[in-house]
Order: structure tokens, then sequence, then C-alpha cells
């Protein structure tokens, strides 16, 4: 049984949680969405990152920090985000549901 | 490089979006602005940053409204935008979830709608491609027909001569390209499948005036207007696609035409169009005699202003050189000068007047349909009034009640109108295989269909009507002040009297336009019955009509002709069920003409007088299988051969015109001028109608084919057989024998002298047609909104009714109070309809024949037709007030 705070992630929720998580320290909406489509090859809308972002942060699954304003960004701020530990318990359960469910389907989906 | 966003989606961010997203987002896209415009460019930076931004927004606060977590106005401007988003979100449910839970009314409403909107974008279509879209010429707007005008014959733009023509090219200043053009047919032979081609022979500058360029090869060079350099063709894109399989290296191959061979040089573009819809551009190469000939009157003259010159300004040099012919040639030339005028105002010309009533015609409908949709709007606006009333009193902005019930018809409106641009494009593409022959060669046709301008005219349509059908609701609803609109709804008792008269006002509006309607139709009615009661002046009935064209190549020489034809008449007229077979060189009903003018013996000195006739060569045997009566003398015979005597039989019209007062049989005309060459008239023939029913008959000159040296060349004529066999039998008969004597030989298209004259009347048969159409649908929908009125009112006033009935009203009483009231409307909208149709009655005046368009019969009888109508309409619902139980109907609330 899965933790009980833990609800089901959904597919895209997994792969920005992925993202962040693979980019350490220098997640932002712009690497997010870099990583994504390096990883995956899915050129996902600016769009549906903020609001995945926005509604992961909601649910407790981030937490976001703004960094200092630089330069090049017209002196604005970046906000970068980092996973919660909950986070990282969906992500696990999900992993587990996924490898459960694909034991023994090596042979019919190769 | 620009290190900042554009103004505009800072700002915009900043007023859409939460604040403490604001800054990521835009340094965000800051950054990727800077990239992009690195890898494109500036100008599609700034689009590719506005787009996102906008994307990114709405994104945002679409997601974050439909997870319930509305985002946080920011400032009241913010506020208030939000909120009208939301409320016409929450409009738009509402409005869909009322229309589905009255499926009765949507259906009607949605009908109605996408009838009005359909045949409006329809008729649209097709007026925008005739009458309004650029012709496929460079710089339209300077291309001009220069035709010739005799005033004295109420003629305009008739056809001009060579020798004017050749004149007019040399001393005209004002044009920088100007060409003859006429048409004809030619056979196509050779390794390709015989067909007939409509051929075009043009003088060099034609392809300049209308400044088109063949698709591949050249146009014509000037050295190809002599007599002998003319065998080279450009033909069509259909023709290259069609016969040639878009062989690709076609020009500079050679083509069998009217069995000459001659080099193909160009192919035309797609799209281009001219009058008369060639396959085949040829050169017109002038023999010497032609040069110096001003009695034939053959081409039109299409020309190219040149650049600065004014349509006046060229008027008046045309003017000045039709003056100077006038006085160099007064024989030929003292009764006609040049006339200047748009190329589309001569072709769309007849055109234009009946497009522009349908679509006036159309127009009324779609405000019928939206003042139908209206009026029952209004009856619900009516039976919800408690429902508003409430509102109001809890504090709910009249506002936003006006915008909901807006909402609610736009949403109607655009619902209709969607099914409405189904149905266009539907009623256009079976409109094309209706269209009658005689508008094939109108611009446009080939374009016509539901592009983005009829799209464009269809929302506008759309959206007018849905403001039409909503603002009177609405106004009603929201004006009612708040505490009669509670008392009334209270005791349900009547509606109130702004709703009351407003929806009065709809169904009188209704029936007034509905009546301009009929009337239109009614007049399109009576006027066609008698235009199909004109007698043709011959029976049309059992005659079947061919067209043949022998090629110069074989048949150059007059006698080959003659013989020929001779042969075939024989052979037809000799088989079994054939009663006659003649030739004529140009039928009635078969779109040929051509006039020419004439000598009177001992009367030349009374030039200029416009003597002119249109000159027939016929065989004997043509008058007794056309069946055209003799009125006087005799007609042709057999015996009126070559060497004979030489004779002409003139029509009714001719001597009429020319001979008032005297018996012209026995008289001498000539057809040529320089030196006369007298022949008798020996004979007076009725008159047959020649292009239409509705036109006059002209002088004509009915020469005997065999007479050559008078009769003028005869290789091309048309085949006429009376036979009592069908059709196909008769068709067979017809090849057979052609192909008996030249098996190489096409045959043009084989048809009944009935359809010929019955496509005469084929527009008139469709204006009337659509108009009638129009109409019936305008009276469905009128007969419908009084239903409708009457049937609400009675269920309004069943509690008046009952206490009237209780307090010992008889029945007859009550439904002649409902009558009464029915009545009122009728007779006040049947009244402002007649006013209305003879206001409107003079757009209709030219289409109509042998009826005036103020005829007080068709008039009176459309009126009393509505009436009767609107009483049936009102009958129903009336009678029902009457079997209202006083008991039930105070109990009621």
């Amino acid at each position: 049984m899965p933790p009980a705070d833990v609800s089901i992630l959904g597919e895209f929720e997994q792969v920005v949680l992925l993202a962040i998580l693979r980019l350490g320290d220098d997640a932002y909406a712009v690497s997010i969405r870099d990583e994504i489509l390096d990883c995956t090859g899915r050129d996902v809308a600016r769009g549906s990152i903020y609001i995945t972002l926005d509604r992961l942060e909601t649910k407790g699954y981030l937490r976001s920090r703004l960094a200092d304003p630089t330069p090049e960004r017209g002196g604005r701020a970046k906000r970068y985000y980092a996973l919660r530990p909950k986070a990282v318990e969906a992500l696990k359960e999900s992993r587990r549901a996924l490898v459960a469910l694909w034991r023994g389907l090596e042979g019919v989906l190769a | 490089m620009n290190q900042r966003l554009p103004r505009g989606v800072e700002a915009m961010l900043r007023w859409l979006l939460p604040g403490d997203l604001v800054d990521p987002i835009a340094g965000d896209l800051l950054e990727e602005f800077v990239d992009v415009q690195r890898r494109r460019g500036p100008a599609r930076a700034v689009a590719w940053v506005w787009w996102q931004a906008v994307r990114v927004t709405a994104t945002f606060r679409v997601e974050r409204h439909t997870r319930g977590r509305p985002l946080p106005p920011v400032g009241d401007e913010l506020r208030s935008i939000t909120h009208m988003w939301d409320s016409l979100g929450h409009d738009v449910v509402f409005a869909l979830r009322m229309l589905r839970r009255q499926p009765g009314f949507t259906a009607v409403a949605l009908v109605a709608l996408a009838l009005g909107i359909g045949a409006t974008t329809a008729i649209f279509s097709i007026v925008d491609a005739v009458l309004w879209r650029p012709l496929p010429y460079a710089q339209p707007a300077n291309v001009v027909l220069v035709a010739e005008q005799r005033p004295r014959e109420g003629r305009l733009n008739g056809p001009v001569s060579p020798a004017d023509f050749l004149d007019w090219r040399a001393m005209n200043r004002s044009f920088s390209a100007i060409a003859a053009a006429s048409d004809f047919s030619l056979n196509l032979t050779g390794d390709v499948e015989p067909q007939r081609l409509r051929a075009l022979a043009v003088t060099t500058g034609f392809f300049d005036a209308l400044g088109v360029a063949p698709a591949q090869g050249r146009a014509f060079e000037p050295e190809e207007e002599q007599p002998g350099h003319q065998r080279v063709a450009i033909l069509s894109d259909g023709l290259w696609r069609g016969a040639f399989g878009a062989r690709a290296n076609v020009v500079g191959t050679t083509v069998l035409l009217n069995a000459e061979p001659y080099v193909v040089v160009g192919v035309l573009p797609r799209g281009f169009w001219w009058t008369t819809l060639p396959d085949v551009i040829v050169p017109r190469a002038f023999e010497p005699a032609e040069r110096t000939l001003r009695v034939v009157h053959m081409f039109p003259v299409v020309a190219r202003l040149r650049p600065g010159v004014s349509i006046a300004q060229a008027r008046d040099d045309m003017d000045e050189i039709g003056r100077q012919l006038a006085a160099k040639y007064p024989k030929e030339n003292a009764n006609h000068f040049p006339r200047v005028v748009p190329i589309r105002e001569v072709i769309v010309g007849e055109t234009r007047q009946p497009l522009l009533v349908l679509f006036g015609a159309v127009v009324l409908v779609l405000l019928i349909a939206a003042a139908n949709v209206s009026t029952l709007l209004l009856a619900r606006a009516t039976a919800r009034r408690k429902e508003i009333a409430i509102r109001l009193t809890l504090g709910a902005a009249r506002r936003r009640l006006v915008a909901q019930w807006l909402t609610e018809s736009i949403v109607l409106g655009s619902i209709g109108g969607a099914m409405g641009i189904l149905l266009a494009s539907w009623i256009v593409s079976a409109a094309m295989q209706l269209i009658p022959t005689q508008f094939l060669g109108l611009p446009g046709l080939d374009r016509i269909g539901i592009d983005l301008r009829v799209l464009l005219a269809a929302v506008a349509g759309t959206v007018g009507a849905s403001l039409l059908v909503g603002i009177v609701p609405a106004s009603a609803a929201s004006n009612d002040r708040t505490a009669a609109a509670l008392a009334e709804s209270g005791r349900s008792t009547t509606a109130g009297t702004t709703t009351r008269r407003l929806r009065a006002a709809l169904v009188v509006g209704e029936l007034a336009l509905s009546l301009m309607l009929l009337v239109g139709a009614a007049l399109l009615i009576v006027s066609f019955r008698k235009l199909v009661d004109v007698p043709t002046g011959f029976q049309s009935q059992h005659l079947v009509t061919m067209r043949v064209t022998l090629p110069q190549a074989s048949y150059g020489q007059a006698p080959r002709a003659v013989s020929f034809y001779d042969a075939l008449l024989a052979r037809i007229g000799a088989a079994p069920g054939v009663e006659s077979a003649g030739v004529v060189t140009m039928m009635p009903f078969g779109g040929l003409d051509s006039h020419s003018g004439f000598l009177i013996e001992r009367r030349t000195t009374e030039f200029p007088f416009p003597v002119r006739v249109r000159p027939l060569s016929v065989s004997a045997s043509y008058f007794e299988t056309l069946r055209i009566p003799l009125l006087r003398g005799r007609y042709l015979a057999d015996r009126d051969t070559e060497g004979a005597p030489e004779v002409v039989v003139i029509n009714e019209s001719a001597a009429r015109r020319f001979w008032p007062d005297s018996n012209p049989v026995g008289q001498r005309i000539s057809l040529s001028f320089d030196r006369p060459r007298w022949i008798e008239i020996v004979g007076i023939v009725g008159d047959v109608k020649w292009r239409s029913l509705d036109r006059e008959p002209e002088p004509e000159a009915y020469l005997s084919y065999l007479q050559q040296t008078i009769a003028g060349p005869t290789r091309a004529m048309s085949v006429v057989v009376r036979s009592t066999l069908p059709l196909a039998a008769s068709a067979q008969l017809l090849r057979t024998a052609v192909a008996e004597r030249d098996r190489n030989l096409p045959v043009g298209a084989i048809r009944p002298m009935d359809d010929l004259v019955a496509e005469s009347i084929a527009p008139a048969r469709l204006n009337l047609w659509l108009l009638a159409a129009f109409a019936i649908v305008a009276v469905t929908l009128t007969a419908e909104g009084l239903y409708g009125v009457m049937a609400y009112l009675v269920t309004q006033r069943s509690h008046e009714i009952g206490i009237r009935m209780a307090l010992g009203a008889s029945r007859r009483a009550v439904l002649l109070m409902m009558l009464r009231e029915a009545g009122v409307m009728t007779a006040t909208g049947i009244a402002l309809g007649l006013a209305g149709a003879a206001a409107l009655s003079r757009f209709l005046a030219t289409l109509l024949f042998g009826v005036s368009a103020t005829d007080p019969m068709v008039y009176a009888a459309v009126a009393l037709l509505l009436g009767v109508v609107a009483l049936a309409a009102v009958v129903v619902p009336s009678s029902r007030a009457t079997r209202v139980d006083p008991l039930v109907a105070l109990r009621e609330d």
C-alpha cells in the first residue's frame, strides 16, 4: 500500500518532477523545459510548464526560491524549484507501480 | 539586440498574472526572447514573444479558474475583466442549458436562422464573385471595351467594323493597347480526339490590353496579323490539360484546326477568363479587302487605358475620332460612334440588376428570420419575468441581465450561423449545376465558393442577426420596472405594455417584409407566364438542330459546300419519320447574330438612315421546316440558284420599318455598297423571335444559299429537321448522314429547338424560382411568428379571458376580441408592406415583361393571400381562447 497522503501523480507531473530531480540546483522553468525536450523529445508549451509547477507547489510537492536578479534577465529574479520529500515518495511509488505492471511484459512489448 | 521585453508584453503579464509569478516568467521569456532574436531576427522574435506571452497567460488563467483557484484580482480593472470573462463563461453555459431545455423553441429558431444566414451567404458568394471581385486582369480598372453605339437604333454596345477598328488603333492617343476579338468555332482533328472548339480570333494587342501573359510560350507577334502568317495558336489551360493531357512540350508542336496545321505558340494561364470562354486563341489576320470594310460590324474591341489617362479623357479622344470618321465616311459612319465603357459594365450589365434584386430579397429573408426568432425570445422573456424580477430585487445588475440575454441570442446565432454556412456551401454547389448557359460567360463563376470574404460576410450576417434577435428582448427584459414586474408576475395577468408593443411591432415588421417579397415573387410569376406565352413566330416542337462547320481546306470553294449541304438535306429529308429539313447560316435561339447595312434602290439619297438587316442564307426548305408563315409574294424556291435572277425574302419587321407605306415586293435592295448588286424582294414572311422572347423582332433578309455570289460563305450552317422521331433516333440519323458524306467532320451538339427556346428563358425562370422560394420561406416564418405571438397572448390572457367569460362574455365575443387584435397587426403589416413594395418596385421593373411593377391586381392578390395566411395562423390559438374554462383560468396561480 502506498502512503496515504501520496496521491497518484499524473504522467506529465512525473516528467516535470524527474526533470527537476535531474537538474539539481539549476531547475527553473526554462531549463526544465529544455531538459524535457532533451530527454523525451517532447516540445512542451511554456504555459503547461508554469501551470504544472504552480500546481505541484500548491499540492506540496515542490518548494521554490527566488534567486538574486541577474542583468541578462533584465534585472529579474529566477524562480528555482526543488523537490520536497513528499514528491520523492510519490515518484518512488509511481515507479514501483509501473515496474510491477511492466513485470512479465518485456517479451510482449519489447 | 533588444535586451528588454516589448513594453506591451510586460504590461500584459503584470496585468493578468499573479504578482509573485510575473518576474520569474518575464525573466524566462526575456532569456528566450534574446535567443530567438539571435536565431530568427528581431521581427519574428517580437511576434514569437507576444504569442508565447498570450499562451502562457491564457493557459495559466484557464487552468487556475477550472481548478477552482481563480487568480487573486490585481486592481479594479483586472477584477472587472476577470469578472466579465467568468460571467461570460457562465452565460454561455447557462444559454446552452436553456436552449437544450427547450428543444422545440431551439429547433425552430435555429432553422429560421440557418435558412436566413445560409441563403444570404450563398447569394452573397455569387454576387461577390460576379459583381465585386476584380476581373483576373492586371489593373482591371484600366481595361475597357470600345464599342459602337447607334443611338438612333437604341443599340449601345455593338460590334465594330474592321476598317473602323484599324483607324481607331492608328488614331487614338488614350490606349496603350487595343485589340479586336471575334469568337467562332473550329474543328480540332489530328492525333487527338476530334472536337469542336470555342475559338477566339484576336489582333496582336489582345494580351497587352488584358494585361495577361501566356503561362507557357508567347503571345502573338504583330506580323502574325498578316494573312499567311496567322497559322499559330494559343491553347487554353483546359484544352491543354484535356485534349493534350498537359503534355510538357506542347509549345512548338503542330495541331490541326479546321484541317489546317497551326503551330502552338503558347498556353493560357489557368484562371484566364474571357466572356466566350475560348478553348483556343488564334491571330485575326485582315485580308486586304477587309481593311477597308466599314459596313460589316463584327468585332468586340478591348483596350487598356494608358497610365494616367482617365475614362473621360479616353471618351473625349474617341468621340473626336468618331467625328472625324463620320465626316470622312458619311455613308457608312454617320450613324454610329465609338463608346468607351469599363469592361465589367458590359459583361455584367444585364445580370447586375437580377443579382442585386436577389441579394436584396435574401437580406429581407434574413431580417424576417431574425425578427421571428426575436419574437420567440421575447415570448420567453415574458415567461421568465418572475425570474428576472427576483434577480433584480436581489441586486443583480441590469447590465448583467442584458449581457446574459445577448449571450443567449449570440449563442443561438452562432449555432444558426454555422449551420447556415454549411447550408450555403451546399446551396452554392447545387446552384452551379443549375446555372443557365447564358450566365456561363460571367466572370468569377469558376471561383464561386465559401472563401474568406464570404465567411466574413456570413459572420457579419450572423452577428448582425444575433444582435437584432437579442437586443429587443434584452432591453425589454431589463427595462421593466422591478416592482411592476413583481406585481404583474405575482398574478400572472398580461405581459407588460412595452413587451407587448415590441412584439406586435416585430410581427408587423415581418408581415410587411414578407409582403414585399411576395409582391416581387408574384410579379415575376405573372411576367414569366406572359413571357412563356409569347409566340416565337415558328413551331419549335419536333424540331431538332445541329451545327456543322466545313473546314476551309477541303471546302474552300463555294460549290463544294453547297453540294455537301444539298446532298445532306436530300439524305435526311428522305429518311422515314422526317417531314422536312433545311439549313440556315444562323438559326433563332442559336446564340449567333450579325447585322449588315443595305441600300434600297432609288432611295440611297436618304442616307444616313439606319437601314440594317440580319442577313440569313437559307435553303428553300427552311421556311417549311420551321413553319414560318408567308405573308405576301412567295418563299424562296429551289429554282433560285446561281445564274437565276437574284432574289431575297424579307420579314414583316423589315417591311414595316423600311416600306411603311408601300409594298416592298418587287422592290430591289443591295447588300454591297460600292458597286451595288440589286436583288429583288419576292416575298414577305412572318417575324421570328431571335435571341429571347422578350425582345422585339428585328428586320431580316433571307437569301438563297444556292446563290453563292450574294449569299456569302455558307460553310458553317445550322441544320434544322422537323421529324416525329424520338430525339435519340433523330440524333443518330443526323450523325450517320454527316459521317456518310465526310467521316472526319465533327458534329456539334444535337439539340431540340424547344430546349434552345427554354434556355432563353432560363434566367427568368431561375429568378422566379429563387424569389418564390424566398417568399415561401418568408411567409412561413411570418405565419409561424404570428401563430407564436397569438398563442402566447392567449396563454397570457387566459386569466383575463376566464374573468370575462365568467362575467358572461360569449365565446364569439372572446374570439372576435382575439381576432381583432391580430387583425390590427395584420392590416398594419400589410399596409406598410404594400407601401414598401411600391417603393422598391422600380428595382424590379427591368426584370419584368408584360406587367407593370405596380400592377394593382398583383398587389391586391398578394395582400389578400397574406391576409388569409395570417388569419389561418391566428385562428387556431384564438379559438383556443374560447375554450378556456373560467374556473380553471381563475384557479391558476
